[in-house]
């Protein structure tokens, strides 16, 4: 179980300028020389902004969100926000309905 | 003899803190709202205020991460995950935090100490709107209130009434405040979000629920409806009110002096003054 590694990344952008920089020029390869290292399918998915999937995997959204603050991986923060709501639209029509019936 | 003189409850959004720096119009009734909470500490003359507050991954980020730590230095500085927002260079009153821990331990309460530290916005955000000359010393305590599994609400009320007898218990000349730290409702990046923000407010009702047992003193009521069932539905910074808990249990349980509510923005502000 590694979403850790995730979880380390998402930290890294807000506190390591370098890092950032690394991703902005070569993120397929600042990303393999992460430690602890990324699985192919956690690396494949935040090349591909994909923070909806990488949510339901268990990643921290409280750190999660910051790639789409500091508009990594193609992300925007509104861009960030329209895909964790699109994956969890089933969940969020359930909890409105419930707040609807009190 | 240290004296306990008065108790603060604080929202700590650093949008809204830079806001207020801005001088944006948007921000009125928020800055109104921490002035009250200015008046208040300056009304408490207060020497030292112990914040009960949470890691935004900071300090401890996963690595490290104790249920209960507090701070022992002589100084630190900060907001360190804002940096747009005024920087500020406080005093820790490290001579008070080390009773403090002895006797809290000695309680039977595991508290870590943290030696060398940042302050993150959760605490230097609200104190820079409402002690921007930063006059009163700082007792940073950190519980994990977001990472789970988050200790209780008894356990961070007990934890607060072991606080509460340390202070009581101190030789030192000190008049002390308490704070807690934090919303009552609130998703960050998470699925609770709102549809026009990566944040939310999932539990309007909640927070006003909560306001108005700050209001009538109920506390124990309080402690009784936090379970963890409840904060989680609230969204995923509402663990916070456990700051909030800690804090209401350094003294005997009373209605707020002042309190208003956001029910928009899932917080409030209150105080309590005991001297």
């Amino acid at each position: 179980m590694s979403i850790f590694a995730v979880d380390k990344v998402c930290r890294r952008v807000v506190i390591d300028p370098g890092f950032v920089a690394a991703l902005r020029e070569d993120a397929d390869a600042a990303l393999r020389a992460a430690r602890p290292p990324l699985s192919e399918r956690e690396r494949v998915l935040l090349l591909a902004g994909d923070v909806g999937t990488l949510g339901r995997m268990g990643a921290n959204f409280f750190l999660l969100h910051q790639l789409g603050r500091l508009e990594l991986f193609g992300l925007t923060l509104s861009l960030y926000a329209q895909r964790i709501r699109a994956e969890y639209a089933a969940e969020r029509a359930q909890w409105a309905a419930e707040q609807e019936g009190g | 003899m240290a004296e306990l003189v008065g108790a603060l409850g604080i929202p700590h959004n650093p949008f809204t803190a830079l806001a207020i720096a801005r001088g944006e119009q948007a921000a009125a009734e928020s800055r109104r709202l921490y002035g009250e909470l200015a008046s208040a500490l300056q009304q408490m003359r207060a020497d030292t205020l112990v914040v009960f507050t949470t890691d935004h991954y900071n300090l401890f980020f996963e690595l490290s991460v104790p249920i209960f730590a507090i701070g022992v230095a002589a100084a630190s500085s900060g907001p360190s995950d804002y940096p747009m927002l005024p920087q500020f260079e406080v005093a820790i009153d490290g001579e008070l935090a080390a009773e403090i821990q002895c006797s809290v331990v000695a309680e039977g309460f595991d508290l870590g100490r943290s030696q060398e530290f940042a302050l993150d916005h959760t605490i230097l955000a609200p104190l820079g709107v409402i002690a921007p000359q930063m006059e009163v010393a700082i007792v940073p305590v950190w519980i994990s209130t977001s990472m789970r599994p988050v200790p209780s609400a008894a356990r961070c009320h007990a934890l607060g009434a072991a606080f509460g007898r340390a202070i009581a218990a101190s030789a030192l000349e000190r008049r002390v405040a308490v704070a807690g730290s934090g919303a009552f409702s609130f998703e960050v990046g998470g699925p609770r979000m709102s549809e026009e923000s990566h944040v939310g407010v999932p539990a309007p009702d909640w927070a006003t629920r909560v306001s108005e047992l700050l209001a009538v003193g109920d506390v124990a009521q309080l402690v009784a409806e936090a379970t963890p069932e409840q904060l989680a539905a609230a969204g995923n910074a509402s663990g916070e009110l456990l700051n909030w808990i800690a804090m209401l249990g350094s003294f005997e349980a009373r209605p707020a002096s002042f309190v208003a509510t956001q029910r928009a923005e899932g917080h409030a502000y209150a105080a309590w003054q005991l001297g």
